[in-house]
């Protein structure tokens, strides 16, 4: 049985159409991310999964139930805000003990599950205080343990790291995940940080104006992306797209003289197909009988490493080196890659060409 | 401001002496004037110090004797408090709500832009309308009616200071409060509320302040100590042939204290910030 069934869910703002149709089902345990940029439409389909918002057609089943205008409260739920919206005016106890105390589960077993989840997160010590007392993360913490009490059967996650400096935001995501792994909660988690999505998903929906781009795993978002707008969203720094033009079973890259041979696909490629390859930057690598030639325009060193900007032609390329590789701007490199690696796009659909 | 020129810190002390002074020197002057003697009053040049003290006014003021000025005065003290206190009480039952309401249903709030609106009016424009509707239920020179028009005055305001109080509580705590199962009645009790009471308490000081200090409507709605307020009662002791400045002055005093009072025990309920904390930032 899945844990969460969402049914051609459509949202609309009078003409304004912000879910155009969305569908995923949810299996027990997973944890499912809604990875797009600002107005994709992903927060809005977790209030509506929420039932802080409705929506205008479609429907939400919650443990093979309908939850069609049922109260959020009884939606079997927990949501943790991207603001924490913690009660600024009760102790952390309560704070966490708070959907329990409304359900009127008895004082003694209220303090246990508040304990617990306050051991499982590490709060324990800062039970007796106010929400102001607490610094960004803790306030965080105290935000997912309030959501881990009540044992819901969905766990939604509104961005949930975003006010986070960098530095916590990755200690959290770890702990997010230790956590997933220990409880073996179903999750919901909208973000617009690929990192997050990549990390902590079971399954990644990415979505892009009100529509699903793409349903599947980490591995499938990064190495075998649907479109060219999956593409380009995941992965930094991201995939580099070259435009080419199929000639005589084998692509040329357009505005140079670099032809590079048709990997398999399954796809008709037609004869002068427009098409875009797809390159991740860190396949690629120095290698004097590398095909694809470009000049060095800025060689950028990270730290684990060296990111150059180069030139093909007129088409902008990226690659990920070894650190300690010695280039120079404007010298030309040879760039290999495995020829697996190689996706290939149709430019008028921005589909793959599978 | 670590770095601060002496000159210049000296110059911000002698700018807030002066501003106190500007501040309190009428009020002194208003005490001062209660117990000087009526010949140090009427003297000329005008005698700034009292030679003695002279308290007899305020015995004067609130001794109860049949038909003597302390009766009237007393007896406004009394109406004064009457209608303030319920028409501020009705004035925040009301303003809860609809400033919730508001806060929380942008597509509603023009009709609270609307009854701002109607609040531009002066208070002239509105007084014979009134005078009628209180003539017509019999409520004129009565302590309910003159609360009821005051409460005209009051809603709207508070209404409006309590929404802009409620639109700083962010909605994410009231969602997810309602995520944790409780009702509308208990999120805003147990949540809400306890967050609004720095507004609510500024809201019901303002309007206190505002319904004892009105003049015009208690003017032409009250006729005897059955509803006059105090405002009134200090007119009607200044308006006899011989006016005696010193007695007019230990009313004002007299008048002065139940605001501030109020205003003392408010202010811990006055300070802010509780919101901090809840939500980022």
């Amino acid at each position: 049985m899945s844990a969460l069934e969402i049914q051609n869910i459509r949202k609309s703002y009078g003409a304004l159409e912000t879910l155009k149709g969305i569908d995923i089902s949810l299996e027990s345990g997973e944890f499912l991310v809604l990875l797009g940029s600002s107005g994709c439409g992903k927060s809005t389909l977790l209030n509506i999964i929420a039932g802080l918002a409705e929506a205008t057609s479609g429907d939400i089943h919650i443990g093979g139930r309908s939850v069609l205008g049922v109260h959020p409260k009884d939606r079997d739920i927990a949501m943790v805000f991207q603001s924490y919206a913690l009660y600024p005016n009760l102790s952390i106890h309560r704070n966490i003990g708070f959907g329990l105390e409304m359900r009127k589960v008895p004082k003694v077993e209220r303090d246990k599950a508040v304990r617990e989840a306050a051991r499982l997160l590490q709060i324990e010590p800062l039970l007796e205080r106010k929400p102001s007392q607490l610094s960004g993360g803790q306030r965080q913490r105290v935000a997912i343990g309030r959501a881990l009490v009540r044992k819901p059967e969905v766990f939604l996650f509104d961005e949930p790291l975003s006010n986070l400096d960098a530095k916590l935001r990755m200690e959290m995501r770890t702990e997010l995940k230790r956590l997933h792994q220990m409880l073996k909660t179903t999750v919901v988690y909208v973000t617009h940080d690929q990192i997050e999505a990549m990390t902590l998903a079971t399954r990644i929906a990415v979505m892009r104006d009100g529509r699903i781009e793409q349903l599947g795993t980490p591995d499938e978002i990064y190495n075998h992306p649907a479109t060219l707008y999956v593409a380009t969203f995941v992965g930094a720094p991201p995939m580099n797209l070259l435009n080419a033009t199929a000639h005589q079973g084998s692509l040329r890259i357009d505005g140079t003289s670099i032809t590079l041979p048709m990997p398999p696909t399954k796809a008709q490629i037609k004869q002068e197909q427009q098409l875009v390859i797809g390159i991740r930057p860190e396949t690629l690598y120095l290698d004097e009988s590398g095909q694809l030639e470009a000049v060095c325009e800025v060689a950028e060193l990270t730290g684990p490493e060296l990111i150059v900007t180069a030139q093909a032609g007129s088409q902008r390329l990226m690659a990920c080196l070894p650190p300690r590789t010695a280039i120079a701007e404007g010298e030309m490199l040879k760039l290999g890659f495995d020829a697996g690696s190689l996706q290939l796009f149709d430019r008028a659909t921005g589909l793959r060409c599978a | 401001m670590e770095r601060q020129s002496p000159l210049f810190t000296c110059f911000l002390y002698v700018c807030a002496v002066l501003l106190a002074v500007v501040i309190l020197a009428p009020i002194a002057w208003l005490f001062i004037m209660s117990i000087s003697p009526a010949a140090d009053l009427a003297a000329k040049p005008l005698r700034w110090w009292p030679q003695t003290a002279d308290f007899s006014r305020y015995k004067v003021l609130l001794s109860t004797l049949e038909n003597s000025e302390g009766a009237a005065f007393t007896s406004s003290l009394r109406n004064s408090i009457e209608v303030a206190g319920m028409a501020t009480i009705a004035a925040i039952a009301l303003a809860i709500p609809a400033g919730w309401a508001v806060s929380r249903t942008p597509s509603v709030g023009w009709s609270l832009s609307l009854v701002i609106a109607t609040y531009m009016l002066p208070p002239v424009a509105l007084a014979v309308p009134l005078y009628m509707g209180l003539a017509h239920l019999g409520m004129l020179n009565n302590v309910f009616g003159l609360a009821l028009v005051y409460l005209t005055i009051l809603a709207p305001f508070t209404t409006w200071l309590m929404k802009s109080g409620f639109d700083s509580i962010p909605k994410e705590i009231e969602a997810a409060a309602m995520i944790d199962g409780a009702g509308l009645f208990q999120t805003l009790k147990i949540i809400t509320l306890p967050l609004a009471m720095p507004v609510m308490a500024t809201s019901a000081l303002f309007a206190f302040l505002l319904a004892w200090d009105e003049f015009f409507y208690a003017l032409l709605f009250t006729s005897d100590q059955r509803a006059k307020t105090l405002t009134v009662a200090i007119a009607d002791l200044a308006g006899g042939r011989v006016s005696d400045y010193g007695l007019i002055a230990t009313a004002g005093v007299l008048a002065a204290l139940p605001p501030v009072l109020i205003g003392l025990v408010m202010q811990r309920a006055l300070i802010s910030g509780l919101t901090n904390g809840g939500v980022k930032g």
